[in-house]
């Protein structure tokens, strides 16, 4: 009676399928995967952003300058931010504003811009350290036009005439 | 988790004795791949959780430079497309779109999804002496919302696309190519005069 004779003690299953997929998933993850900057990292506020159709056009991941406008959650302010994605040009802007940065300000990546004209500072500063700059507008959909008016007349006047605003994809 | 390592025990043991060697007979061997899948599983879930599919896009926009001298344009080559924040009051606020050809003519309402329409109608309508004759001016009130501003542009993208595939069409008679399509769009300020005229134009709608 080979009932009796035979005593499992475990069983088997055959993992290799599992495997095949799971590492199959683990390289298309990894292979996708995109590590916050520095800037965004410090991020502490949320832009939602404007809607536009389907493009391939992407944000530039190199020499990109952002100019945030956000609604603050606790004021409801509108305020703005900067960063500078390229860390060799942001420490040579960071310099050459020592005066108008305090210590701590020159320690982040994402710059909270108190006034306009400190904005236009920085744009300028931002194109005389690297001329390949490119110039993004983060702005969420909820404010007044006003003030990305008024950012635009700031970049109109460091020169920066062509730009980018940063959308969303329509129904993502 | 214990099956796999058990039956690994088992077949060294096995293995060792020489004498037995020839009643056993090999088709192959299991390998414990528990520990693989476990870290396996683990990076899996962190690039899961890590990962954002849906990256921002861009859209293009260029400024004319500052500049102090006016050039001066026929008002049949100039559509303004005006955005007006009405203000009902209580809280209440909607962003309206007005149009017109020039710089006299009434001012037309119109709404959002139109303005495609509006665009490819108008630049590639027999009225311009040239094709790429027509200048789009986006005016926008500064109490506007910016949401709406980005809608319109894109809106205005996607008309492009059509206006290039009508141009495609046609041939220059002069060269005999096809004709090249270069996109004059400017966005500008509401003057003073023009705010009036909207806030006019707004109120007889109203009565309406």
């Amino acid at each position: 009676m080979p009932k009796i004779k035979k005593k499992r003690v475990g069983f088997v299953v055959d993992m290799t399928p599992l495997v095949d997929i799971t590492f199959l998933l683990l390289t298309f993850f990894m292979f996708t995967a995109k590590f916050k900057t520095e800037a965004e990292n410090e991020q502490k506020f949320v832009v939602q952003r404007p809607e536009a159709s389907a493009d391939t056009s992407k944000v530039p991941e190199h020499n990109l300058a952002v100019i945030y406008v956000s609604i603050d959650s606790a004021s409801a302010d509108t305020v703005y931010h900067y960063a500078i994605s390229n860390e060799a040009d942001r420490a040579k802007v960071y310099t050459n504003m020592s005066d108008a940065l305090t210590p701590e300000q020159q320690e982040q990546a994402m710059l909270r811009v108190e006034n306009l004209d400190i904005l236009e500072t920085l744009i300028k500063n931002t194109r005389a350290a690297n001329t390949k700059t490119e110039f993004a507008l983060d702005a969420d959909h909820r404010i007044e036009f006003k003030w990305v008016e008024d950012a635009m007349e700031r970049l109109r006047r460091g020169r920066a005439t062509v730009f980018n605003y940063v959308t969303e994809k329509k129904g993502s | 988790m214990s099956g796999g390592g058990g039956a690994l025990g088992v077949e060294r043991s096995k293995r060792g004795k020489a004498s037995k060697r020839k009643k056993m007979k090999r088709v192959g061997f299991t390998l414990d791949m528990t520990p693989l899948v476990d870290i396996t599983f683990l990076l899996l879930t962190f690039f899961m959780f890590t990962t954002t599919m849906a990256a921002p896009q861009v859209m293009e926009m260029s400024i004319p430079p500052e500049s102090h001298e006016d050039v001066p344009v026929k008002a049949s080559q100039l559509l303004s497309l005006f955005v007006y924040h009405n203000d009902m009051g209580e809280g209440k606020a909607k962003d309206e779109l007005y149009w017109r050809i020039g710089g006299e003519d009434m001012l037309e309402a119109i709404k959002l999804k139109d303005v495609k329409e509006l665009s490819f109608k108008e630049n590639t309508s027999s009225r311009l002496e040239k094709p790429n004759d027509l200048i789009f001016a986006l005016k926008v009130d500064s109490d506007a919302n910016y949401g709406i501003v980005v809608n319109i542009l894109d809106e205005l993208n996607l008309a492009e696309s059509l206006i290039m595939e009508e141009f495609a069409k046609k041939t220059d008679p002069e060269t005999g190519k096809a004709i090249k399509r270069e996109r004059r769009f400017t966005i500008a300020k509401i003057t003073s005069e023009e705010m009036e005229e909207l806030q006019n134009t707004q109120a007889m709608g109203g009565e309406e």
